[in-house]
């Protein structure tokens, strides 16, 4: 306890210290550039405003879906990338750089160049349409499109997160257990499904858990993308609370919708982590 | 003249010439901030660009030294409203949208220019403030009049322009003299030429912005204003869903149709690529745009764009928008932010920022000759600024929230098809309503 006291110390400062300060805005009316002594407390006020909006849930619910697909299509791909690759294969270095250099670009930057080839006129993916005799789209002036959109850029630039997981778990796989399956006639799928598979599913867990929290937090690229349009079919819900809380200039309305992501994010994080916790069994 | 008029012109003449002559000459009003750095807030857009060529010039005349902190436009609100909330904060001068200026008041984050110009340790004796376009001063500068942001009884200075605009209307004369075409004169030509265009020619008649938020909501107001509507009535109230408010918006919806494909998605950067692109015909948005028309690395009808007036609708009217300087509350170096501010709006300096590719804000660099024969458009803008409404938008405090939370998301879902326009303004009458209640309108 002596010895983990101060780390717990520093990690519940840095952690707990801005929830408690979320709930605490959450209570007063207060406007950006205004001074604090000016904030008025109005208890439950802000909660009441928040959840009596009906574009707020509007935002939970394209959320929910953005989640839903972005998470689900990553950690397919993410997975079956993952197994394709952890062979040792000629030039299998350069694919792995290849794979994972979207992670590491700016989100801004990830915004604005899916912004240039989802353009109507000029862009990529309408050039590659008319190539092979499909007629081009105006991606971001439809609200289903622009929801595909905003969802092909995320699964673009989290793949590779789920990737880099996945080898490094597969990579830690005693190779004498798969050695052992084969002996016992277990074909590649088998050897996937019912060996590989449930050995990492602790790191499946988490990562599902890390691209859940992540889904709910994304801001920039959608921001850059649509601005949560066209209308409001892509204003998910990180956009809703920095339209509320920059725009709206309503701190405290912005911070009890935060307090609901929280919840939510909390809600299906415990969902993941009850297909395999680590931090669970642990030796005392 | 009516009397609003006349009360208007007075206190923007009256104002503009006390303040030059307020103080004595300054022998030397850089010496004491030499060596000081002034920081200044400033967004991507061509006009700031064309600035910072200039600011080592300022820097030897002065021996004040200048940083820039660049931010993309839609960004710079959020930063700025952080750091003028600081009890110290890290700007000197900062550039604001037209849009915020009552709202950096409200809150008290922003100096009133009077005392300034009265410093006679500050204040250039030969700053001609009359000179400016009094059009631009009233819209960007002045807050506390009527309505909170017109010229009048009660106003004050609390900024200037600089990155001010009008509207104009950009076509391209080649395809109209192809097609033996003249520019509209009036809504009714405007919007047959729009399928004229689409179909003689094959590529959008009029580009446009369009994307959910303030940008849809600029593209809207281009229509309304002329068409004879306004977003409240004199009592605050909604009127943006009567007749005119949704011919503007079924004009719009006009403008999608015919236009480059993908309108409804547009941010300004879209439509003004389409038209330098050579994909519409026409592009109705403001004087800023002039500069990279006629820029060859950006541009591929240089040499083939005319302008003309914003086409009259019920009435002739043109936008006044744009960009402005202010000095924060919390500066740490005020007064520095201030020459520095002098200097870039004189008129040498002015017409130094035009030449660069930036936009005018003095009726002197509008006329005069050097800057003329290089953009000979600004015959036609000087015309359209005899009819710039400086009450264009509502620039309350809560419009930005409106403009963006409420209106912005109901006029893209007409765009789209979600709604009729009928549907859309009359469904966000409730919201904007709402909205001024809550900000204190007895509505």
């Amino acid at each position: 306890m002596l010895y983990l006291g101060p780390a717990v110390l520093v990690m519940a400062a840095a952690c707990l210290y801005p929830v408690v300060v979320a709930f605490q805005l959450a209570g007063y009316d207060w406007a950006l550039g205004t001074p604090w002594d000016s904030a008025r407390w109005v208890g439950a006020q802000n909660f009441v405003s928040a959840f009596t909006n009906p574009r707020m849930w509007s935002s939970l619910l394209t959320t929910l879906l953005f989640a839903a697909v972005c998470v689900s299509a990553e950690m397919v791909l993410g997975i079956a990338l993952a197994l394709a690759l952890e062979h040792p294969v000629r030039g299998m270095a350069f694919f792995r750089t290849l794979f994972i250099l979207p992670m590491m670009i700016a989100p801004i930057a990830v915004g604005l160049a899916w912004r240039y080839m989802f353009d109507a006129q000029f862009g990529l993916i309408n050039a590659v349409l008319k190539a092979v005799g499909l007629s081009p789209q105006t991606w971001l002036a439809d609200p289903t499109l622009a929801f595909i959109a905003i969802v092909v850029a995320d699964i673009w630039q989290w793949t590779p997160f789920v990737f880099i997981m996945m080898i490094a778990a597969l990579a830690g796989i005693d190779g004498s257990v798969i050695e052992a399956a084969r002996i016992d006639g277990a074909r590649w799928w088998q050897q996937t499904m019912r060996v590989k598979l449930p050995m990492v599913m602790h790191v499946i867990a988490i990562t599902l858990m890390m691209r859940l929290i992540d889904a709910f937090r994304v801001l920039e690229v959608v921001y850059v993308l649509t601005f949560g349009g066209p209308g409001d079919s892509t204003e998910i819900l990180s956009l809703h609370i920095y339209k509320t809380a920059f725009i709206g200039q309503q701190l405290g309305v912005a911070a009890a919708v935060s307090v609901l992501l929280l919840v939510v994010v909390a809600a299906l994080s415990w969902g993941a982590l009850r297909l395999s916790n680590p931090m669970k069994g642990e030796p005392p | 003249m009516n009397r609003r008029d006349f009360t208007k012109a007075s206190s923007i003449t009256v104002f503009g010439a006390g303040l030059p002559f307020s103080g004595a000459q300054a022998q030397n009003r850089y010496a004491k901030y030499a060596g000081k750095t002034v920081v200044v807030s400033v967004p991507a857009h061509p006009h700031y660009d064309a600035m910072q060529k200039l600011l080592p010039d300022f820097t030897k005349e002065t021996g004040i030294k200048v940083e820039i902190d660049k931010i993309a436009i839609g960004r710079m609100k959020d930063k700025q409203l952080l750091e003028m909330a600081k009890p110290s904060g890290d700007y000197d001068l900062g550039c604001y949208i037209v849009m915020w200026k009552s709202e950096y008041v409200s809150k008290n984050l922003i100096h009133p220019l009077e005392p300034f110009f009265a410093n006679p340790a500050l204040a250039d004796p030969a700053y001609d403030m009359k000179d400016i376009v009094p059009i631009y001063l009233e819209n960007l500068g002045l807050v506390g009049g009527p309505k909170g942001y017109l010229a009048g009884p009660g106003a004050k200075l609390y900024g200037l322009p600089y990155g001010a605009e009008t509207s104009v209307l950009a076509y391209r004369r080649d395809i109209f003299a192809k097609h033996n075409l003249k520019p509209p004169e009036n809504y009714d030509e405007f919007g047959k030429l729009l399928r004229i265009l689409k179909d003689k020619e094959g590529i959008g008649a009029l580009t446009s912005r369009g994307q959910a938020g303030h940008q849809v909501v600029h593209a809207w107001l281009l229509h309304l204003n002329p068409l004879g509507g306004s977003v409240f009535d004199d009592q605050w109230k909604a009127r943006f869903n009567d007749k005119a408010g949704v011919d503007a918006l079924k004009f719009l919806q006009e403008v999608v149709a015919t236009g480059p494909a993908g309108i409804a998605g547009y941010g300004q950067g879209e439509a003004n690529t389409a038209f330098l692109q050579g994909q519409a015909a026409m592009y109705l948005d403001s004087t800023s745009f002039a500069g990279v028309v006629n820029d060859p690395s950006r541009s591929k009808v240089v040499g083939n764009v005319s302008w003309a007036l914003h086409p009259k609708g019920t009435r002739r009217a043109s936008q006044s928008g744009g960009l402005g300087l202010a000095i924060p509350k919390n500066a740490k170096n005020p007064e520095a932010g201030f020459l520095l501010m002098q200097w870039l709006t004189s008129k040498a300096q002015d017409k130094a920022v035009t030449m660069a590719g930036g936009a005018p804000m003095r009726n002197s660099t509008l006329r005069d000759v050097d800057a003329v024969r290089k953009y000979p458009e600004f015959i036609t803008f000087v015309e359209a600024l005899k009819y710039s409404n400086p009450d264009w938008r509502p620039i309350i405090p809560v419009w930005d929230k409106i403009n963006i939370q409420a209106l912005g998301v109901g006029l893209s879902e007409a765009l789209t098809g979600k709604k009729t326009a009928e549907q859309a303004l009359n469904d966000l009458v409730p919201q904007v309503t709402a909205i001024m209640r809550e900000s204190g309108y007895k509505v």
